[in-house]
């Protein structure tokens, strides 16, 4: 009952199979060397003229003796509370609230970062008439009009992380510096293999998404890093890991048998770090192939010590939480913007085997 | 009525007509062209190290495909694989590292990981099965109503990082020793082979066959549809938390997101490997061959340097005409 | 009167404010068919399904060898002798001859295999095959699916596994539709077979020539209640259909 039909429809299968792969292969130039060119962010520009990362004490010039009525509330409007970063944050702002004696009232979606969730949760934040708002813009366009409405109603705004596209009207706004994060791990990468120069060294670096802002903030301080200071060392592979570990855990492993003489990894965020520790310590090449990774999740931080970790990047977000914290008690409380600068980036921390255990247990993300 | 057996065909001939209209066997055949052009591409294809880096993918895959397998033969659809996936994982991997912190063995911990796995999948199993029998949903509502909160506890458990600290010796378990082959692996074989047993060999296969076949003649034929479902999602949500297992031994940590999505690539196998949507047809070699693509495309495209991105293509191409010519079969099936 | 072998009293069934049965009573003995026949929505399919276990009357009786019994589901009244040939196919089309006969009395491998729940196909296969041929049915080899065969084909499966299967009644749902001439006679044939065997046979069927060639009594359906209960013999083709539609008085 099976005649030619289903024969011939068979053979139609294997060969079709093998065309799609072959146009794959044909337009991989293309699609590799389009991430390469991609636009350094606005950002990196930014006067970086914050404290350095141990300044934790020293504080912002708020600090000079503002006292706080009582019922003083500021309301911080998150990305997703589920996120070890955004925790992390969280642990800053509680602290510098309870030092300046106001009330923090911490909101944002459980676990989606999008405007759609966050409009209607500021909104509601402004309804109870806090007396500044620390914002998180998930998306600088679609939050404008209501930061713009909050400076309207008399509630001063600072941005953190993200900001919203027309800042004129926003007290401030400060961010992790992630370009300076990726020349870091450049750096960090250099340093463990060695980098002599008009010798060549390979490396590969594994992403999460081709679109995530701190994502091409980070390589793209990385390439520039590179080809500054580092002409040998080229980027043979990029990937995308779309967030899981087991999927850049793919990557990295066949990556480590395509480049047998593959010099470093630049992981960079948490789930790419995770996936290539696992890959280097399955194939026994710990110490051997340099690994560079970003976020300082507690079990990548522990993996410092045993030699998967060349380094890690870490951002310091209770610092920019306190920063916040305190310039709106200044404008609040002090009634002056005196000191207070309109864009603060905060440099990335260098997290490795010379780090103190005082300041890994700082930096590491809150779970 | 009665209807003359075929004519007697020279037997060489007939074997090959039925090879040649065997699904698992083009798929085969798919695959080996697969190979030949990865290899062609780069020879360095060929090589135990990249079929480490293959089997390394297709043993989870398996695990979840396989238990989709049984659904889809029984005509429902488990969306709750990978969540169950991915909260198995993280469930078990908080228990190694309390188990770890506390001071104990590094075998007991790992066993103790094995059994939260299996009890987490069972338990979502359970409440898919409850779901689908009591409150009377379809399959597919049934299960993204657990997919959801799978994904979702993951998250709340974890807060988004991948959870370690457990035995150190986790990642060591997945390294391939025979060949190719790592430990975890070769459970994934040993348990396939169990599977492939029981779904064709086996009343628990023929009911669920019959199930998805003709769901009023198996309940008038007094099977109890329901006991029947219920083993299906638990075997389904079984499958699933090994799976979360092997991830664990894969990575050493339990992270939340692991899973998310492979319930399509566990549809796409089955779907690929010749099973029908609607129930009563499949063959779990289809499902192996259809894996087994699936995760070579994977490491082929990263080891000829094409963006992994390219996959989602081929295997669109894939499920495209694996589906026509299961359409063109049936067609001829009723001409004849 | 005497020795009925199945029986119901005053049975209802409702779906919600629908009576679907309204007090119906009817019986068959062993060695009898009895025609079950009625329009559509007169009630035939639902007491079918009351008949075989599927459904639970919402009143009434149903006595089998004159003890009252009460069907929790299919696999009651198939453990008790009664075997249904369902209107909607009672087969599963993607199993094979084999399978389908066999469907829910799977023989076990014998020993310490059959006890993990292997199947004892080869025993099962042969076993189908000469059960379809002792109730008169031959069929392709028994591991060919239901699919691979034609209606009629199928239908020689079906009716055959119930006769095979029953030990005292057997009922039929519309078995003759979409059958040839030749293919229907053959069917009639193997109703008279089981009747001989001394099973009781109900046989529902719009198909009234076919009501009247083969069976003993035909009991009437009208709007969910039993407008009449004869011997075949009082009936001709014009009588029966005036009964069925109302047209001749109760």
């Amino acid at each position: 009952m099976y005649n030619l039909t289903s024969r011939r429809a068979a053979g139609a299968l294997a060969v079709a199979g093998a065309a799609t792969l072959l146009l794959a292969a044909c337009s991989s130039s293309s699609g590799s060397s389009s991430s390469s060119s991609a636009a350094s962010p606005a950002g990196s520009a930014a006067a970086s003229s914050a404290a350095a990362p141990s300044a934790g004490a020293s504080g912002s010039p708020a600090a000079a003796g503002a006292s706080c009525p009582s019922g003083t509330t500021i309301a911080f409007v998150m990305g997703a509370e589920a996120d070890p970063f955004f925790k992390a944050m969280k642990v800053g702002a509680d602290a510098e609230a309870q030092a300046k004696g106001v009330t923090l009232v911490w909101q944002g979606d459980p676990s989606v970062y999008s405007p759609a969730t966050q409009i209607p949760i500021v909104d509601k934040v402004l309804a109870t008439k806090p007396s500044g708002l620390v914002l998180i813009p998930t998306d600088p366009s679609a939050l404008q009009p209501a930061n713009d409405q909050a400076v309207a109603a008399g509630i001063p705004v600072v941005n953190v992380d993200t900001h919203v596209n027309d800042q004129s009207k926003v007290t401030s706004w400060i961010t992790g510096d992630n370009n300076d994060g990726g020349a870091k791990a450049a750096d960090a990468l250099a340093t463990a293999i060695g980098y002599q120069s008009g010798k060549s060294y390979q490396v590969v670096v594994g992403l999460t998404s081709p679109t995530a802002t701190t994502n091409t903030a980070r390589l793209a301080g990385f390439k520039a890093q590179l080809a500054a200071k580092y002409p040998g060392i080229k980027i043979m592979d990029v990937a995308y890991s779309q967030s899981q570990p087991s999927v850049a855990n793919t990557n990295v492993s066949n990556w480590l048998t395509k480049y047998p003489n593959l010099n470093g990894i630049f992981a960079i965020d948490g789930t790419n770090a995770t996936g290539a520790a696992a890959a280097l310590q399955a194939k026994g090449l710990t110490g051997k192939v340099a690994l560079v990774g970003y976020d300082a999740y507690p079990q990548n931080v522990a993996l410092i010590k045993s030699g998967v970790f060349t380094a890690l990047i870490a951002q310091d977000p209770a610092q920019e939480a306190k920063l916040a914290i305190d310039d709106l008690t200044q404008v609040i409380c002090g009634k002056s913007t005196a000191g207070i600068q309109k864009a603060v980036t905060i440099p990335n921390v260098v997290l490795d085997k010379t780090t103190s255990a005082a300041d890994l247990q700082k930096y590491t993300y809150v779970q | 009525m009665a209807a003359s057996a075929p004519a007697a065909h020279p037997k060489t001939a007939s074997r090959l007509r039925e090879l040649v209209s065997n699904q698992t066997f083009v798929l085969f055949l798919v695959w080996i062209a697969m190979v030949v052009f990865f290899t062609a591409a780069n020879h360095i294809f060929f090589s135990s190290d990249v079929a480490g880096n293959i089997l390394a993918d297709w043993g989870p895959l398996m695990l979840v495909a396989t238990a989709e397998t049984f659904v889809i033969i029984s005509g429902g659809i488990d969306l709750s694989v990978g969540a169950i996936t991915g909260l198995s994982g993280v469930v078990a991997a908080f228990a190694m590292q309390d188990m770890t912190t506390a001071g104990q063995g590094a075998t007991l911990t790992l066993i103790v990981g094995l059994l939260v796995c299996i009890g987490v999948g069972l338990l979502v199993g359970l409440i898919n099965s409850l779901l689908i029998n009591y409150a009377r949903l379809v399959p597919f509502i049934a299960t993204l109503v657990t997919l959801g909160a799978g994904e979702g506890l993951s998250i709340v458990f974890t807060g988004g990082a991948p959870i370690g600290g457990g035995p150190p010796q986790a990642i060591s378990l997945s390294v391939p020793w025979l060949g190719p082959f790592s430990t975890p692996v070769l459970v994934v074989v040993a348990i396939t082979i169990v599977c492939w047993l029981y779904l064709h060999k086996a009343k628990f296969g023929r009911y669920t066959y019959a199930f998805g076949s003709n769901s009023f003649a198996t309940r008038a034929a007094g099977i109890s549809t329901k006991k029947q479902i219920t083993k299906i999602y638990m075997l389904s949500g079984l499958l699933s938390g090994l799976a979360g297992m092997f991830f664990y031994l894969r990575l050493g940590s339990g992270a939340p997101t692991t899973g998310a999505g492979l319930e399509l690539d566990a549809i796409a196998a089955v779907v690929i490997g010749g099973a029908a949507l609607s129930g009563g047809v499949g063959r779990l070699s289809g499902t192996i061959m259809g894996a087994l693509i699936l995760t070579t495309v994977t490491s082929g495209l990263i080891i000829i340097g094409v963006a992994p991105n390219w996959k989602q293509v081929v295997v669109a191409v894939l499920i495209a005409l694996a589906v026509s010519i299961q359409a063109l079969r049936r067609g001829e099936g009723k001409a004849s | 009167m005497t020795d009925a072998l199945y029986e119901v009293r005053n049975i209802s069934k409702n779906y919600g404010a629908v009576t679907a049965l309204d007090n119906v009573s009817m019986k068959v003995r062993a060695g009898e068919i009895v025609g079950l026949v009625g329009d559509n929505g007169a009630g035939k399919s639902t007491l079918v399904k009351c008949l075989s276990g599927v459904h639970q009357p919402s009143s009434g009786e149903i006595l089998l060898d004159g003890q009252e019994r009460h069907w929790r589901s299919p696999h009651d009244a198939i453990q008790a002798g009664i075997e249904t040939l369902y209107q909607e196919s009672g087969l599963a089309p993607q199993l094979s001859v084999g399978a389908n006969v066999f469907l829910g009395r799977e023989e076990m491998k014998p020993g310490i295999l059959g006890k993990l729940g292997f199947l004892a196909q080869k025993s099962m296969d042969a076993r189908a095959h000469a059960d379809l041929e002792r109730v008169g049915i031959a069929v392709p080899s028994s591991n060919r699916s239901i699919a691979q065969l034609s209606g009629g084909q199928r239908q020689a499966v079906a009716i055959g596994r119930a006769v095979a299967w029953a030990s005292k009644i057997i009922i039929l749902d519309e078995p003759t539709n979409h059958l040839g001439a030749r293919q229907a006679g053959e069917v009639l044939h193997v109703m008279r077979a089981a009747r001989d065997q001394g099973l009781g046979v109900i046989f529902i069927s719009h198909t009234l020539p076919h009501v009247l060639e083969v069976t003993d009594r035909i009991v009437v359906l009208r709007l969910g209640r039993v407008v009449k209960d004869a011997p075949t013999s009082t009936f001709d083709q014009e009588s029966l259909l005036g009964t069925i539609t109302g047209l001749i008085a109760d």
